[in-house]
């Protein structure tokens, strides 16, 4: 009888016990986009309420009006030496450049890194030695030794696209569970066949991790390293605009970096729901 | 033929106190035979087995198996490991077939006789799906697949059932039984469900920790019948089966300081 009642009373309070977990589910799975939208917009909003009423003198904050047409007419006739897509395009084969380096030197020598003592041996000092430094912190050396021109911003942007790249190509090898390795052996793998079938597709989440924090970090070295040195590129516009106090011009830049940054963002996460979509199962 | 000879592993460890994980082992394990090791944890069973894979070396004696000395793993002896190790990124065919990839079986004849493989642990239906999407009972049933795919000598299987539930659990035990008078393996099996090693053993080896060594070994027939009949409630209420359970239940539960008396 009494076991019974319970088992009855008992189930109206899993069903309440339920109940939050599956909101909380909701909340998890459910897209934000709606939300999101909604921030954006009220920003923009303020923005112009903001030029509209005066809060702010336009010298600091143009209207919006003022920065479209400040967009349009950079665009159209340049600013500083060049169209507002000759700058995005100088800014973006800089940061190509170095991605490049970053992916075809960075993920091999972290692969080796990760599989070879002597190799880890070797690299990881002086990696981990630069690594510590700010970008711009040795930009002027490199400037004495390379000069002026692209070199000297190329290697910069290498040197801090390589670095996290590398790191992850390593630390993936190293992340491969033993029990798949030693699963892979006892069905005949040779070692060319374990990495190529066992190794690198394990390393994969890793390395795409490395690759979102190599561009990040490229992204922001950029921008600075354009505006110290550089005749072109969007740090560059931004900061030759500052110098005549044209703050439509730079909040023009402002906006395509971030643009840019959003676009990188989705384009990686969309390559790892290509990629792995695995990633986090099993 | 696996023949085990004196088989001794020695961990050093942080105290001095090197740990004995396997003392003097010796066994064989003969065509046709499925042999259990059962014990505690720490008896080093898992270890056997590591070794025979050729995961772990040997601190003394030697493994052969058909007359050649066993020293790292290889596709001769196929490995089911207690967690599964299935690829994430290839279906479940593709898991199966990887040892024959491995081995350069072309694309057509590796599909076939997996299909033919995952038909024989009911799971052809799954070929298609990507392994996170099974329950652990198929992706159990995955790994033994695959690891039958390459056809080797003898079947490693270190406590594969042991993260299932009990009802699965079964159903695996007899699909084991099954594929075991089906392809005639040799196979070593490791738990420590004392009803387990009966139930599949047609040898069962008891182990006791520190050292790991073997205290004794029995010989059934249950799983012949489990195999053909098929009724785990019958076999496991037989006279014979719960008299060879409590005895190898006061072994394992014998105090340490008992059973090396009763050893000398």
């Amino acid at each position: 009888m009494t076991l019974a009642a319970n088992s009855r009373t008992s189930f109206p309070t899993a069903a309440a016990q339920r109940r939050p977990s599956r909101r909380l589910r909701r909340a998890a799975s459910a897209s934000t986009f709606g939300i999101s939208l909604a921030t954006l917009a009220a920003l923009i909003a303020l923005w112009f309420l903001a030029a509209q009423f005066g809060w702010a003198s336009p010298l600091f904050l143009p209207s919006p009006a003022d920065v479209l047409t400040q967009f349009s007419a950079v665009a159209a006739d340049g600013y500083a030496n060049g169209t507002l897509l000759d700058h995005t395009l100088a800014s973006l084969g800089r940061i190509a450049a170095a991605l490049g380096v970053g992916i075809f030197v960075g993920i091999p020598l972290g692969l080796l890194m990760g599989l070879n003592r002597w190799v880890k041996g070797i690299f990881s000092v002086p990696i981990d030695l630069y690594w510590g430094l700010p970008p711009l912190a040795y930009l002027p050396l490199l400037i004495i030794w390379l000069g002026i021109g692209e070199t000297s911003k190329i290697v910069l942007l290498s040197l801090s696209t390589f670095a996290p790249i590398c790191f992850a190509a390593q630390a993936g090898v190293r992340s491969v569970p033993a029990e798949r390795i030693n699963a892979a052996l006892s069905l005949g793998a040779s070692r060319l066949q374990l990495f190529a079938s066992i190794i690198l597709p394990s390393a994969l989440p890793e390395i795409l991790t490395g690759l979102k924090i190599a561009i990040g970090a490229g992204l922001s070295t950029l921008v600075a390293a354009e505006l110290i040195a550089a005749q072109s590129g969007l740090g560059y516009m931004i900061m030759s605009a500052a110098n005549f106090l044209a703050t439509d011009v730079v909040f023009v830049g402002l906006i395509v970096i971030a643009v840019l940054a959003f676009a990188f963002t989705s384009g990686m996460r969309w390559l790892e729901h290509r990629l792995i979509p695995w990633k986090g199962k099993l | 033929m696996l023949r085990i000879r004196d088989a001794s592993v020695t961990f050093p460890a942080s105290d001095g106190q090197d740990v004995h994980a396997l003392d003097h082992v010796s066994l064989d394990i003969p065509p046709d035979s499925i042999v259990v090791a059962v014990g505690a944890s720490g008896c080093g069973k898992s270890t056997l087995l590591n070794a025979i894979a050729g995961f772990l070396p040997l601190t003394e004696g030697t493994i052969t198996l058909d007359g050649r000395e066993i020293v790292a793993p290889g596709g001769d002896r196929g490995v089911v490991f207690q967690k599964d190790t299935l690829l994430p990124w290839a279906n479940v065919l593709d898991n199966v077939a990887l040892g024959l990839k491995y081995r350069g079986v072309s694309r057509g004849e590796r599909y076939e006789r997996s299909r033919h493989l995952l038909e024989l642990v009911g799971l052809a239906d799954f070929a298609e799906k990507p392994p996170y999407e099974l329950s652990g009972g198929m992706r159990q049933r995955v790994g033994i697949a695959r690891a039958l795919a390459t056809d080797p000598k003898i079947l490693l299987m270190d406590e594969p059932f042991g993260a299932l539930d009990s009802l699965t659990r079964e159903t695996m035990q007899q699909l084991l039984a099954s594929v075991w008078a089906r392809t005639g393996k040799q196979i070593l099996f490791i738990t420590h469900s004392i009803e387990e090693a009966l139930t599949l053993g047609t040898t069962i080896v008891v182990m006791s920790p520190r050292p790991g060594r073997i205290v004794a070994r029995f010989d059934a027939d249950f799983v012949r019948d489990f195999a053909e009949a098929g009724d785990i409630g019958t076999i496991q209420s037989h006279p014979r089966f719960i008299e060879l359970r409590q005895e190898i239940r006061s072994l394992i539960h014998q105090p340490e300081g008992a059973r090396k008396g009763t050893l000398q």
